[in-house]
């Protein structure tokens, strides 16, 4: 339904040329839920609103339900307002001048041909229907919370059947319970409707809760994409990985490869893990040791397990149902779970349990982090 | 995946500048980019078409030939006669020089401790005050300058009088609003409300917390205010002073009224005398001549103002509502805080209301028990017989109403132009709709004087002349209307625009629905400012385009006090429902909301 080609933007500013984009390339079929997921920065925004035509991309294609709504090559641009795309933004975007029916009617009301009045009316209550506002149609657009704000957009976005939903980090501007409440609803309005769906966010939670499929965005390029538990369990590079939840690095080097199951020995002779090597490496090489704190199981003995890492207990931090718990292993920090009955005290020895099979290895690089 | 070609080098660039123009909006279409040019093209028109012929005309002559006419070359002889006149080093520049610096320091004494006592101090009935204070606003200048020679004119004037019977002196004096002093009291208290405005919302816009942090340091109040207090609050206390400044400077009202019959030229009435001299013929290029320097003169200060508001504008940390100020307990000061306050009050607007009133029902006699009872109408019934008097009224409404309405809406196409396009251009509107502030009235009545007398389109001498020469104030309403701008999120247009409609449906749908206030506000401060107008239209007469206040000013000039008692009384008496009226229009729809 959506299909981006090789889209580019880059600005011209005063100090010189900077590509927000550098040729991004996805394509969603109908009815799928997909989210662009990246700091702030790395031109998923700029992508996203490329598709909904408020800003000219300066290579590339757009293709939205089989017409192709930009192409510079091609001097083919077609202006937002000429595009079938309902889009939910950032500030939500309400207008203050106007009443709840009045905002979700709009883009019936500008539409050429214009509907008949009451059919207008029809369909903007069908719309307030559905995402439970309908009994607040008559109320002032300044007198809504965060929340209604959120459902009145949403209504809004989808009140014409448009061939493509786009919505721009809808839930940033809500405070933290508001907002995983409003998640929940969001993500039943959008199975509901079964739009073609463009989602883009900061926030990782969010995107491997509701997408389909993922795409990690970094510097204007897409590092990685597939579906959600893909990209989590096997990120294709640091970044992703880094990027995609928590993730502890420990540098450590190859000292025995048998037929690509190796032996990675952690610096500082901490420990080591017997894992599976991925093509390229081999014995010798120093690598990167990646794993998620929900799978650094810690025990306050030692043991005679193979695979694992020694530490040292360097700070608790209890938040209620977990206890985050940084662990020095030499000069790196690492971090676990723990449940909070577990009793712990700063200084004490720890050994880390890894399971080879959540744990990625990567070629190293110079430095690596938290 | 089809092929898709990677743009290099000189293609890449014109994409990325193609893109770029359209990057905040893709959607503005023909009729978009037509309203643009439009808007665009009158602002330039109205502040430098009469800018040019204004340089133009200071090198043409011979002097009494306009710069266009048959026989007209170019020349230095403007200059010449004007700039080795020695009476303009002895005369005209010593005393635009006293006039103007004494008059901003009254204006600025008085108005500054006002907006202290109002703003941070616990005087008791402070909107009260503040009401008061501003009501002179509504009032024009040269109604004020004429209530003052009511009050101090050295035979006939109350406030002489009375000091007369009171300590038996003669026949005449002891106070002359014929001087210099004159003229420096009735122009610096005439300002005081303008600058009272300005100064109590700097004070009004320093978050508290600042002094707050300063107190839990350590400081103590007067440390405080002099560490703390006063650096912040410099450029914006300077910034007015620069503005009132300007305007004194370029005033025309009270040097003619008051300076005239005292023989006390500044430049503003040295320019219009060229014009209108007692036996020659208008010396167009001598006055253009005069002009130059003082225009120079206008922009230079309204340059520093520009640099000194930025700065202000940077230190405000805190815009919303919501904080209270720190108040100074008045203590012992209270009883002579409230004095200054009422004596301000008394000579700022109570007594010329009351003058101007009485004036128009007893004529110039002092008020007594006795005169009571030669309480007269005559002043209005003559008035409301003559139709000069409402032609001179219905002028007065169309050319401030139309002028209002036209600078309002080409405020807003500027506005729009430079927060929401990226065409190169938009700075040099941006610079031009600024510059409108440092152009003196007297100049941009002789520039237009000089532009439509060589325009062969006709509209020499007819209002739509004074509505054109009227219409070169922006900064007010671009300003006004580009603040307003920026408060509306770009988000509501583009989800507009996303919604379907067209350029021009978002801006009649979305954007003017939200500016509509700021819009109101920017056309009652145009309307009143064209209201009170006097120095265009006094330049610029004509039989048939006479407004009220050219009228009460010919009036009294003629000896009729009455009636031009009963002029002012009603230019007042019509500008304040029209401002209520459309205040609460505002008002009401802002309640809706």
């Amino acid at each position: 339904m959506l299909k981006v080609e090789g889209l580019e933007r880059s600005y011209a500013t005063p100090d010189g040329l900077v590509h927000a984009v550098k040729g991004v390339s996805f394509e969603i079929p109908s009815g799928s839920f997909y989210t662009l997921l990246g700091p702030s920065g790395c031109g998923k925004t700029t992508t996203l609103r490329c598709v909904a035509g408020l800003e000219q991309p300066t290579a590339g294609r757009i293709t939205i339900g089989g017409t192709v709504v930009a192409q510079p090559d091609n001097d083919i641009f077609v202006p937002a307002f000429k595009r079938d795309v309902g889009m939910v933004f950032q500030s939500y975007a309400i207008w203050p001048h106007m009443n709840v029916l009045e905002n979700v009617s709009y883009p019936l009301v500008v539409r050429k041909p214009r509907p008949p009045k009451t059919e207008i009316k029809d369909r903007a209550m069908e719309a307030l229907r559905l995402v439970g506002m309908d009994a607040l149609a008559n109320r002032s657009a300044t007198k809504l919370s965060g929340g209604q704000q959120q459902r009145v957009a949403f209504a809004r976005a989808i009140v014409r059947h448009p061939k493509v939903l786009l919505l721009d980090e809808p839930l940033s501007s809500l405070d933290a319970k508001l907002r995983e409440q409003m998640r929940y609803e969001l993500q039943e309005l959008v199975a509901r409707v079964a739009i073609t769906t463009l989602y883009v966010t900061h926030d990782q939670s969010e995107a491997l809760a509701m997408s389909d499929n993922v795409a990690v965005m970094s510097e204007g390029l897409i590092s990685q994409a597939g579906a959600p538990r893909t990209v989590y369990d096997r990120p294709a590079n640091e970044f992703v990985a880094g990027f995609l939840g928590g993730a502890n690095f420990l540098a450590a080097t190859v000292t025995e490869d048998d037929g690509g199951n190796g032996l990675a020995v952690f610096d500082g002779d901490a420990g080591s893990v017997r894992i599976a090597l991925p093509a390229g490496i081999r014995k010798g090489d120093r690598v990167n040791i990646v794993f998620r704190p929900e799978d650094a199981a810690l025990r306050f003995a030692a043991g005679n397990n193979g695979n694992q890492v020694h530490a040292s207990v360097a700070r608790l931090s209890f938040q209620g149902g977990l206890t985050e718990c940084h662990l020095k292993v030499g000069d790196v920090l690492v971090r676990s779970m723990l449940h909070p009955s577990v009793e712990a005290n700063v200084g004490v020895d720890a050994w880390i349990d890894l399971n080879p099979a959540r744990c990625t290895v990567y070629p190293a690089r110079e430095t690596s982090r938290l | 995946m089809s092929q898709i070609t990677l743009p290099t080098g000189a293609v890449a660039r014109a994409r990325i500048k193609k893109a770029n123009s359209a990057e905040k909006r893709a959607d503005i279409g023909w009729l978009g980019w037509s309203i643009i040019a439009l808007g665009s093209a009158a602002a330039l028109f109205f502040i430098l078409g009469p800018l040019i012929m204004l340089l133009t005309t200071a090198f043409r002559g011979p002097q009494d030939l306009l710069p266009f006419e048959d026989g007209a070359q170019w020349t230095l002889a403007n200059l010449a006669a004007v700039y080795l006149d020695k009476s303009l080093y002895t005369n005209v520049l010593p005393n635009t020089l006293i006039f103007t610096f004494g008059s901003v320091t009254v204006t600025f004494v008085i108005a500054f401790i006002l907006a202290w006592l109002v703003e941070r101090t616990d005087l008791p009935m402070r909107n009260g005050v503040y009401t008061i204070i501003l009501f002179p606003l509504l009032v024009p200048g040269i109604v004020l300058s004429i209530t003052w020679i009511f009050l101090l004119a050295p035979n006939t004037g109350w406030i002489n009088v009375i000091i007369r019977s009171l300590f038996r002196l003669g026949e005449t004096g002891p106070l002359n609003i014929f001087s210099m002093g004159g003229m420096i009291l009735a122009q610096g208290i005439g300002l005081v409300p303008f600058v009272f405005l300005l100064l109590s919302s700097a004070l009004r816009s320093m978050n508290p917390s600042l002094e707050e942090a300063s107190n839990t340091a350590g400081a103590s109040p007067f440390t405080t205010i002099r560490k703390v207090t006063l650096p912040v609050l410099l450029p914006g206390l300077l910034a007015p002073l620069i503005l009132a400044t300007l305007i004194t400077l370029e005033q025309f009202e009270t040097p003619l009224v008051i300076g005239f019959p005292a023989r006390i030229n500044v430049f503003s009435t040295r320019i219009f005398f060229e014009l209108n001299p007692d036996t020659d013929l208008p010396a167009y290029g001598r006055a253009a001549a005069v002009a130059l320097p003082f225009l120079i003169c206008g922009i230079a200060l309204l340059m520093v103002y520009n640099h000194l508001i930025r700065r202000a504008e940077s230190f405000v940390t805190v815009t919303g509502k919501g904080f209270r100020p720190m108040r100074f307990p008045l203590g012992r000061w209270r009883i002579p805080a409230i004095a200054f306050v009422a004596v301000y009050a008394l000579f700022g607007a109570v007594l010329p209301g009351f003058v101007l009133i009485w004036a128009s029902l007893f004529g110039y006699a002092l008020p007594t028990f006795d005169t009571l009872s030669t309480i007269s109408f005559a002043g209005y019934t003559d008035l409301f017989n003559n139709p000069k008097f409402w032609l001179a009224a219905r002028n007065t409404f169309i050319v401030a109403g139309a002028s209002a309405i036209i600078v309002t809406s080409i405020g807003v196409i500027l506005a729009w132009t430079i927060l929401r396009t990226q065409l190169a251009m938009r700075w040099v509107l941006d610079f031009i709709s600024f510059l409108s502030l440092g152009i003196p009235a007297v100049i941009a009545g002789l520039a237009s004087m000089l532009l439509y007398l060589s325009l062969p389109i006709g509209i020499y001498g007819t209002v739509l002349m004074l509505v054109l020469a009227y219409s070169y104030r922006m900064a007010v309403s671009t300003r006004l209307t580009r603040a307003a701008l920026m408060q509306v999120h770009a988000e509501l247009e583009e989800a507009s625009s996303v919604a379907g409609a067209q350029w021009f449906t978002t801006i009649r749908r979305v954007v003017l629905p939200l500016l509509t206030p700021s819009l109101v506000a920017s056309f009652i401060l145009l309307f009143i400012i064209g209201f009170r107008e006097f120095t265009i239209p006094t330049i610029l007469q004509s039989p048939d385009n006479s407004v009220l206040s050219v009228m009460m000013w010919q009036a009294f000039q003629a000896g009729k006090t009455t009636q031009a008692a009963a002029v002012g009384t009603m230019i007042v008496l019509f500008v304040i429902p029209i401002i209520f009226g459309l205040r609460r229009l505002v008002l009401a729809r802002d309640g809706r909301d």
